[in-house]
Protein backbone atom coordinates (compact mmCIF):
# COMPACT_ATOMS: atom_id res chain seq x y z
CA UNK A 1 0.00 0.00 0.00
CA UNK A 2 1.33 3.55 -0.41
CA UNK A 3 -0.41 5.52 2.35
CA UNK A 4 -0.54 9.52 1.68
CA UNK A 5 -1.00 10.44 5.56
CA UNK A 6 1.78 9.16 7.64
CA UNK A 7 2.72 8.76 11.42
CA UNK A 8 4.56 12.00 13.05
CA UNK A 9 8.00 11.79 13.39
CA UNK A 10 7.26 12.37 17.44
CA UNK A 11 5.21 9.07 17.39
CA UNK A 12 7.69 7.01 15.59
CA UNK A 13 10.26 8.06 18.18
CA UNK A 14 7.46 7.65 20.78
CA UNK A 15 7.35 3.79 19.83
CA UNK A 16 10.66 3.51 18.92
CA UNK A 17 11.46 4.18 22.64
CA UNK A 18 8.82 1.64 23.79
CA UNK A 19 6.86 4.71 25.40
CA UNK A 20 4.06 4.62 23.65
CA UNK A 21 0.39 4.18 25.46
CA UNK A 22 -0.64 0.35 24.76
CA UNK A 23 -3.65 1.71 22.17
CA UNK A 24 -1.17 3.70 20.60
CA UNK A 25 1.49 1.39 19.78
CA UNK A 26 -1.20 -0.81 18.32
CA UNK A 27 -2.26 1.71 16.04
CA UNK A 28 1.33 2.10 15.17
CA UNK A 29 1.70 -1.38 15.01
CA UNK A 30 -0.97 -1.63 12.17
CA UNK A 31 0.21 1.29 10.32
CA UNK A 32 3.52 0.10 10.14
CA UNK A 33 2.32 -3.20 9.24
CA UNK A 34 1.05 -2.26 5.67
CA UNK A 35 3.53 1.51 5.15
CA UNK A 36 7.22 0.83 3.88
CA UNK A 37 7.83 3.85 4.06
CA UNK A 38 7.17 4.48 8.09
CA UNK A 39 9.01 1.04 8.67
CA UNK A 40 12.08 2.81 6.90
CA UNK A 41 11.92 5.72 9.20
CA UNK A 42 11.06 3.71 12.45
CA UNK A 43 14.30 1.87 11.55
CA UNK A 44 16.37 5.38 11.63
CA UNK A 45 14.16 6.04 14.96
CA UNK A 46 15.43 2.35 16.35
CA UNK A 47 18.98 3.40 15.05
CA UNK A 48 18.98 6.98 17.73
CA UNK A 49 17.36 4.05 20.32
CA UNK A 50 19.77 1.91 19.88
CA UNK A 51 23.14 4.51 19.63
CA UNK A 52 22.23 6.18 22.68
CA UNK A 53 21.21 2.79 24.55
CA UNK A 54 24.60 1.52 23.40
CA UNK A 55 26.31 4.33 24.93
CA UNK A 56 24.48 5.03 28.13
CA UNK A 57 26.15 3.16 30.96
CA UNK A 58 24.39 -0.34 32.03
CA UNK A 59 22.47 -1.43 35.05
CA UNK A 60 23.55 -4.32 36.98
CA UNK A 61 22.14 -7.49 36.37
CA UNK A 62 21.48 -9.95 39.38
CA UNK A 63 24.31 -12.56 40.47
CA UNK A 64 22.92 -15.16 38.85
CA UNK A 65 22.23 -13.62 35.30
CA UNK A 66 25.22 -15.03 34.33
CA UNK A 67 24.95 -18.35 34.38
CA UNK A 68 21.50 -18.19 33.93
CA UNK A 69 21.99 -17.07 30.49
CA UNK A 70 25.00 -19.82 30.04
CA UNK A 71 22.71 -22.60 31.01
CA UNK A 72 20.02 -20.89 28.41
CA UNK A 73 22.49 -21.12 25.59
CA UNK A 74 23.59 -24.60 26.94
CA UNK A 75 20.50 -25.62 26.64
CA UNK A 76 19.41 -24.16 23.44
CA UNK A 77 19.56 -25.85 20.22
CA UNK A 78 22.48 -23.21 19.53
CA UNK A 79 22.22 -20.88 16.52
CA UNK A 80 20.11 -21.64 13.50
CA UNK A 81 18.92 -19.72 10.59
CA UNK A 82 16.18 -17.82 10.60
CA UNK A 83 12.83 -19.16 9.64
CA UNK A 84 11.85 -15.84 8.47
CA UNK A 85 7.76 -16.14 7.95
CA UNK A 86 6.70 -13.47 5.08
CA UNK A 87 2.81 -14.58 4.75
CA UNK A 88 2.18 -12.17 7.24
CA UNK A 89 4.11 -9.38 5.53
CA UNK A 90 1.77 -8.64 2.51
CA UNK A 91 2.04 -4.69 3.28
CA UNK A 92 -1.62 -4.50 2.62
CA UNK A 93 -5.10 -4.51 4.49
CA UNK A 94 -7.14 -7.85 3.92
CA UNK A 95 -10.99 -7.18 3.50
CA UNK A 96 -11.59 -10.00 5.78
CA UNK A 97 -8.89 -10.53 8.38
CA UNK A 98 -8.19 -7.82 10.86
CA UNK A 99 -4.75 -5.98 10.86
CA UNK A 100 -2.11 -8.66 13.25
CA UNK A 101 -1.43 -6.25 15.61
CA UNK A 102 -5.55 -5.39 16.56
CA UNK A 103 -6.06 -9.11 16.82
CA UNK A 104 -5.21 -9.46 20.50
CA UNK A 105 -7.83 -6.55 21.04
CA UNK A 106 -10.48 -7.24 18.63
CA UNK A 107 -9.96 -10.74 17.47
CA UNK A 108 -9.07 -12.15 13.80
CA UNK A 109 -12.09 -11.50 11.36
CA UNK A 110 -14.38 -8.60 10.80
CA UNK A 111 -17.32 -10.67 10.44
CA UNK A 112 -16.95 -11.81 14.39
CA UNK A 113 -16.83 -8.40 15.24
CA UNK A 114 -19.78 -7.37 17.70
CA UNK A 115 -20.73 -3.88 16.69
CA UNK A 116 -22.41 -1.44 19.13
CA UNK A 117 -24.70 1.12 18.05
CA UNK A 118 -23.58 4.48 19.79
CA UNK A 119 -25.36 7.07 17.57
CA UNK A 120 -27.41 6.96 14.09
CA UNK A 121 -25.12 5.11 11.53
CA UNK A 122 -22.31 4.90 13.92
CA UNK A 123 -20.93 2.09 15.98
CA UNK A 124 -18.10 1.17 17.95
CA UNK A 125 -16.01 -1.80 19.75
CA UNK A 126 -14.00 -0.65 22.42
CA UNK A 127 -11.06 -2.90 23.59
CA UNK A 128 -11.53 -4.28 27.50
CA UNK A 129 -7.60 -5.20 28.05
CA UNK A 130 -6.05 -1.41 27.82
CA UNK A 131 -5.91 -0.02 30.78
CA UNK A 132 -3.74 3.01 29.67
CA UNK A 133 -6.23 5.33 27.25
CA UNK A 134 -8.50 4.12 24.85
CA UNK A 135 -8.42 1.81 21.81
CA UNK A 136 -11.33 1.12 19.78
CA UNK A 137 -12.90 0.50 16.32
CA UNK A 138 -15.26 2.39 14.56
CA UNK A 139 -17.49 2.08 11.80
CA UNK A 140 -19.31 4.73 10.38
CA UNK A 141 -22.15 4.77 7.52
CA UNK A 142 -21.41 6.09 4.60
CA UNK A 143 -21.67 10.07 3.69
CA UNK A 144 -21.89 10.55 7.38
CA UNK A 145 -20.68 13.41 9.15
CA UNK A 146 -18.72 12.93 12.86
CA UNK A 147 -19.74 15.28 15.55
CA UNK A 148 -17.24 18.42 15.74
CA UNK A 149 -14.48 17.15 18.40
CA UNK A 150 -11.57 18.32 19.26
CA UNK A 151 -8.97 16.19 22.37
CA UNK A 152 -7.60 16.66 25.45
CA UNK A 153 -4.70 14.75 24.77
CA UNK A 154 -3.82 13.07 21.51
CA UNK A 155 -5.54 11.06 18.93
CA UNK A 156 -4.11 8.56 16.52
CA UNK A 157 -6.67 6.77 13.85
CA UNK A 158 -6.22 4.51 11.12
CA UNK A 159 -8.85 3.98 8.48
CA UNK A 160 -9.13 0.28 7.55
CA UNK A 161 -11.99 0.23 5.30
CA UNK A 162 -13.89 3.34 3.84
CA UNK A 163 -12.66 7.13 3.54
CA UNK A 164 -13.68 10.05 5.22
CA UNK A 165 -12.41 13.61 4.88
CA UNK A 166 -11.99 16.40 7.01
CA UNK A 167 -10.18 19.97 7.12
CA UNK A 168 -7.02 18.24 7.02
CA UNK A 169 -7.71 15.95 3.94
CA UNK A 170 -8.92 12.35 2.09
CA UNK A 171 -7.96 9.70 4.35
CA UNK A 172 -8.23 6.35 2.52
CA UNK A 173 -6.99 2.55 3.77
CA UNK A 174 -4.24 2.87 5.35
CA UNK A 175 -3.93 6.65 6.21
CA UNK A 176 -3.62 7.74 9.57
CA UNK A 177 -4.56 11.10 11.21
CA UNK A 178 -1.67 11.78 13.96
CA UNK A 179 -3.29 14.61 15.35
CA UNK A 180 -2.57 17.07 18.02
CA UNK A 181 -4.34 18.09 20.87
CA UNK A 182 -5.48 21.70 20.03
CA UNK A 183 -7.12 19.97 16.43
CA UNK A 184 -10.87 20.12 16.08
CA UNK A 185 -12.00 18.67 13.13
CA UNK A 186 -15.40 17.28 11.84
CA UNK A 187 -14.65 13.92 9.87
CA UNK A 188 -17.23 13.34 6.69
CA UNK A 189 -17.15 9.78 5.61
CA UNK A 190 -17.38 9.19 2.03
CA UNK A 191 -20.05 7.57 -0.16
CA UNK A 192 -20.13 3.56 -0.84
CA UNK A 193 -19.12 1.90 2.05
CA UNK A 194 -19.02 2.42 5.59
CA UNK A 195 -15.44 3.58 6.98
CA UNK A 196 -13.99 1.39 9.28
CA UNK A 197 -11.26 2.80 11.59
CA UNK A 198 -9.00 2.00 14.30
CA UNK A 199 -8.36 5.05 17.11
CA UNK A 200 -6.42 5.11 20.11
CA UNK A 201 -7.01 8.44 22.56
CA UNK A 202 -4.96 9.59 25.65
CA UNK A 203 -7.58 11.81 27.12
CA UNK A 204 -11.35 11.72 26.97
CA UNK A 205 -12.88 13.40 23.54
CA UNK A 206 -14.43 16.54 23.83
CA UNK A 207 -17.41 16.73 21.94
CA UNK A 208 -19.10 19.69 21.03
CA UNK A 209 -21.72 18.63 18.34
CA UNK A 210 -25.29 16.73 18.29
CA UNK A 211 -24.31 12.90 19.43
CA UNK A 212 -22.57 14.66 22.30
CA UNK A 213 -24.59 13.20 24.84
CA UNK A 214 -24.81 10.03 23.41
CA UNK A 215 -21.17 9.58 22.84
CA UNK A 216 -20.12 11.25 26.00
CA UNK A 217 -20.18 8.20 28.25
CA UNK A 218 -18.53 6.28 26.42
CA UNK A 219 -15.02 8.50 26.63
CA UNK A 220 -16.14 8.64 30.39
CA UNK A 221 -16.56 12.37 30.30
CA UNK B 1 15.23 15.98 35.75
CA UNK B 2 17.24 15.16 33.00
CA UNK B 3 20.04 12.38 34.22
CA UNK B 4 23.12 13.39 32.29
CA UNK B 5 24.84 10.59 30.29
CA UNK B 6 28.58 10.14 30.90
CA UNK B 7 28.87 8.12 28.32
CA UNK B 8 27.50 9.84 25.25
CA UNK B 9 30.44 12.40 26.23
CA UNK B 10 32.99 10.33 24.93
CA UNK B 11 31.69 10.51 21.42
CA UNK B 12 33.70 12.73 19.39
CA UNK B 13 33.32 16.05 19.95
CA UNK B 14 31.44 17.62 17.10
CA UNK B 15 34.08 20.41 16.44
CA UNK B 16 37.12 17.87 16.52
CA UNK B 17 38.04 18.06 12.79
CA UNK B 18 41.47 17.33 12.02
CA UNK B 19 42.21 16.03 15.42
CA UNK B 20 43.94 12.94 15.30
CA UNK B 21 41.36 10.45 16.84
CA UNK B 22 43.68 8.06 18.96
CA UNK B 23 41.24 7.38 20.85
CA UNK B 24 40.66 2.77 20.49
CA UNK B 25 37.09 2.93 20.47
CA UNK B 26 34.93 5.53 17.63
CA UNK B 27 31.36 4.48 16.95
CA UNK B 28 32.57 3.26 14.12
CA UNK B 29 35.15 1.20 15.60
CA UNK B 30 32.88 -0.04 18.22
CA UNK B 31 30.52 -0.89 15.25
CA UNK B 32 32.73 -3.05 13.80
CA UNK B 33 33.95 -4.68 16.83
CA UNK B 34 30.80 -5.86 17.74
CA UNK B 35 29.92 -6.82 14.42
CA UNK B 36 32.70 -9.53 14.81
CA UNK B 37 31.75 -10.86 17.92
CA UNK B 38 28.45 -11.63 16.69
CA UNK B 39 30.17 -12.72 13.61
CA UNK B 40 31.59 -15.33 15.70
CA UNK B 41 28.17 -16.68 16.93
CA UNK B 42 27.09 -17.00 13.74
CA UNK B 43 30.34 -18.57 12.86
CA UNK B 44 31.46 -21.54 15.33
CA UNK B 45 29.02 -20.46 18.23
CA UNK B 46 31.38 -18.94 19.91
CA UNK B 47 30.69 -18.81 23.88
CA UNK B 48 33.39 -15.97 24.72
CA UNK B 49 32.32 -13.44 21.72
CA UNK B 50 28.69 -14.18 23.13
CA UNK B 51 29.61 -13.29 26.88
CA UNK B 52 31.52 -10.00 25.27
CA UNK B 53 28.30 -9.19 24.05
CA UNK B 54 26.30 -9.98 27.11
CA UNK B 55 28.69 -8.33 29.18
CA UNK B 56 28.40 -5.38 27.48
CA UNK B 57 24.92 -5.13 26.54
CA UNK B 58 22.91 -6.91 28.89
CA UNK B 59 23.38 -3.98 31.40
CA UNK B 60 22.51 -1.26 29.05
CA UNK B 61 19.49 -3.07 27.79
CA UNK B 62 18.65 -3.68 31.50
CA UNK B 63 18.86 0.05 31.89
CA UNK B 64 16.76 0.92 29.08
CA UNK B 65 14.18 -1.49 30.25
CA UNK B 66 14.23 -0.12 33.45
CA UNK B 67 13.82 3.31 32.78
CA UNK B 68 10.52 1.53 30.56
CA UNK B 69 9.46 1.49 34.41
CA UNK B 70 9.44 -2.26 33.88
CA UNK B 71 9.73 -4.02 37.41
CA UNK B 72 13.14 -5.08 38.30
CA UNK B 73 12.71 -8.92 37.62
CA UNK B 74 10.98 -9.05 34.49
CA UNK B 75 12.86 -6.38 32.99
CA UNK B 76 15.86 -8.39 33.35
CA UNK B 77 14.14 -11.94 31.96
CA UNK B 78 13.37 -9.44 28.63
CA UNK B 79 17.12 -8.76 28.79
CA UNK B 80 17.92 -12.48 28.99
CA UNK B 81 15.28 -13.63 26.47
CA UNK B 82 16.85 -10.90 23.87
CA UNK B 83 20.15 -12.27 24.33
CA UNK B 84 19.02 -16.05 23.79
CA UNK B 85 17.74 -14.59 20.83
CA UNK B 86 21.15 -13.04 19.70
CA UNK B 87 22.48 -16.82 20.45
CA UNK B 88 20.04 -18.58 18.41
CA UNK B 89 19.72 -16.39 15.94
CA UNK B 90 23.06 -14.07 15.14
CA UNK B 91 23.06 -15.38 11.91
CA UNK B 92 20.21 -12.77 10.94
CA UNK B 93 22.42 -10.26 11.84
CA UNK B 94 24.00 -8.83 8.50
CA UNK B 95 26.77 -6.44 9.62
CA UNK B 96 26.83 -4.34 6.85
CA UNK B 97 22.74 -3.74 7.31
CA UNK B 98 23.18 -2.01 11.25
CA UNK B 99 24.88 -2.15 14.22
CA UNK B 100 24.96 -5.11 16.04
CA UNK B 101 23.71 -2.25 19.15
CA UNK B 102 19.93 -1.23 16.92
CA UNK B 103 19.73 -4.63 15.90
CA UNK B 104 19.71 -5.65 19.97
CA UNK B 105 17.66 -2.56 21.04
CA UNK B 106 14.88 -3.47 18.41
CA UNK B 107 14.62 -6.71 19.95
CA UNK B 108 14.48 -5.47 23.39
CA UNK B 109 12.41 -3.04 22.52
CA UNK B 110 10.08 -5.21 20.40
CA UNK B 111 9.99 -8.20 23.14
CA UNK B 112 8.68 -5.40 25.55
CA UNK B 113 6.02 -4.38 23.58
CA UNK B 114 5.22 -7.96 22.25
CA UNK B 115 4.67 -8.61 26.27
CA UNK B 116 2.45 -5.59 27.06
CA UNK B 117 0.23 -6.50 24.39
CA UNK B 118 0.39 -10.07 25.54
CA UNK B 119 0.02 -9.54 29.25
CA UNK B 120 -3.96 -8.66 29.82
CA UNK B 121 -5.05 -11.78 27.67
CA UNK B 122 -2.24 -13.89 29.21
CA UNK B 123 -1.26 -15.59 26.28
CA UNK B 124 1.25 -15.91 23.30
CA UNK B 125 -0.88 -14.64 19.95
CA UNK B 126 1.44 -16.01 17.39
CA UNK B 127 1.03 -12.92 15.15
CA UNK B 128 2.60 -11.29 17.78
CA UNK B 129 5.84 -13.28 16.93
CA UNK B 130 5.11 -12.81 13.50
CA UNK B 131 4.95 -8.92 13.39
CA UNK B 132 8.25 -8.98 15.54
CA UNK B 133 10.32 -11.25 13.18
CA UNK B 134 8.91 -8.97 10.04
CA UNK B 135 10.18 -5.98 11.87
CA UNK B 136 13.58 -7.84 12.64
CA UNK B 137 13.95 -8.89 8.60
CA UNK B 138 13.24 -5.30 7.57
CA UNK B 139 15.80 -4.39 10.06
CA UNK B 140 18.15 -6.06 7.89
CA UNK B 141 16.32 -5.48 4.81
CA UNK B 142 16.25 -1.60 5.28
CA UNK B 143 18.60 1.23 3.87
CA UNK B 144 21.69 0.39 4.74
CA UNK B 145 23.63 1.76 7.75
CA UNK B 146 27.44 1.64 7.40
CA UNK B 147 29.91 2.52 9.89
CA UNK B 148 29.94 6.28 8.73
CA UNK B 149 26.41 6.92 8.89
CA UNK B 150 26.70 4.80 12.96
CA UNK B 151 29.73 8.05 13.50
CA UNK B 152 27.51 10.63 11.61
CA UNK B 153 24.94 9.85 13.74
CA UNK B 154 26.95 10.06 16.77
CA UNK B 155 28.04 13.78 15.68
CA UNK B 156 24.29 14.41 15.22
CA UNK B 157 23.30 13.85 18.40
CA UNK B 158 26.13 15.66 20.00
CA UNK B 159 25.36 18.77 17.56
CA UNK B 160 21.51 18.84 18.56
CA UNK B 161 20.62 22.02 20.30
CA UNK B 162 20.02 21.80 23.79
CA UNK B 163 16.86 21.40 24.33
CA UNK B 164 16.10 18.77 21.44
CA UNK B 165 18.83 16.99 23.05
CA UNK B 166 16.97 16.51 26.22
CA UNK B 167 14.10 15.79 25.02
CA UNK B 168 15.64 13.22 22.41
CA UNK B 169 17.49 11.55 25.66
CA UNK B 170 13.96 12.10 27.70
CA UNK B 171 12.03 10.00 25.31
CA UNK B 172 14.59 7.25 24.85
CA UNK B 173 16.55 6.94 27.88
CA UNK B 174 13.56 7.55 30.50
CA UNK B 175 10.94 6.42 28.11
CA UNK B 176 9.20 9.44 29.22
CA UNK B 177 5.49 10.06 26.81
CA UNK B 178 5.21 13.59 25.14
CA UNK B 179 2.45 14.71 27.64
CA UNK B 180 4.90 13.63 30.61
CA UNK B 181 7.67 15.56 29.03
CA UNK B 182 5.74 18.09 28.78
CA UNK B 183 4.85 18.52 32.16
CA UNK B 184 8.09 17.83 33.46
CA UNK B 185 9.78 20.84 31.12
CA UNK B 186 6.99 23.11 31.15
CA UNK B 187 6.61 23.07 27.90
CA UNK B 188 3.29 22.74 25.58
CA UNK B 189 2.65 19.63 24.17
CA UNK B 190 2.78 20.78 20.97
CA UNK B 191 6.56 22.31 21.55
CA UNK B 192 7.62 19.04 22.79
CA UNK B 193 6.42 17.40 19.56
CA UNK B 194 7.88 19.84 16.83
CA UNK B 195 10.85 20.23 18.66
CA UNK B 196 11.03 16.24 18.55
CA UNK B 197 10.18 16.73 15.22
CA UNK B 198 13.37 19.03 14.02
CA UNK B 199 15.78 16.65 16.08
CA UNK B 200 14.37 13.57 14.23
CA UNK B 201 14.82 15.73 10.89
CA UNK B 202 18.67 16.21 11.47
CA UNK B 203 19.02 13.24 13.09
CA UNK B 204 18.28 11.38 9.93
CA UNK B 205 20.22 13.68 8.09
CA UNK B 206 23.37 13.07 10.24
CA UNK B 207 22.90 8.90 9.24
CA UNK B 208 22.55 9.97 6.19
CA UNK B 209 26.04 12.03 5.75
CA UNK B 210 24.72 15.59 5.96
CA UNK B 211 25.84 16.43 9.15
Amino acid sequence: MNPRHHLDASTLIGYSAGALPTGFSAVVATHLSICSQCRARLLDADRIGGLLVGQHDGAALSDGARADILARIAAAEGPQVAQLQTAASSDRLDPGQLPAPLRPYFGATYSALQWRMIGPGIHHIRARNVADGHLMLLRIAPGRSVPMHSHGGNELTMVMQGAYDDSLGHFAAGDVADLDCDVEHQPVTSPGVPCVCVAATDLPLRFSGWLARTLQPLFKL
Amino acid sequence: MMRLVPAALKVIPFNAKGRVISRPHTAADDAHYWAEQAAGIAARQDIACFIRIYDHYAPRLLRYLLGLRVDAAQAEELVQESMLRLWRRAESFDPNRGSLSTWLFRIARNLYIDGRRREPAGRLVQEDVESLQIQEEDCNGGTVENQADHAGLARAIDALPAVQARLIRMSYLEAKSHSEIAAELEMPLGTVKSNLRRAFARLQAGLKGHS
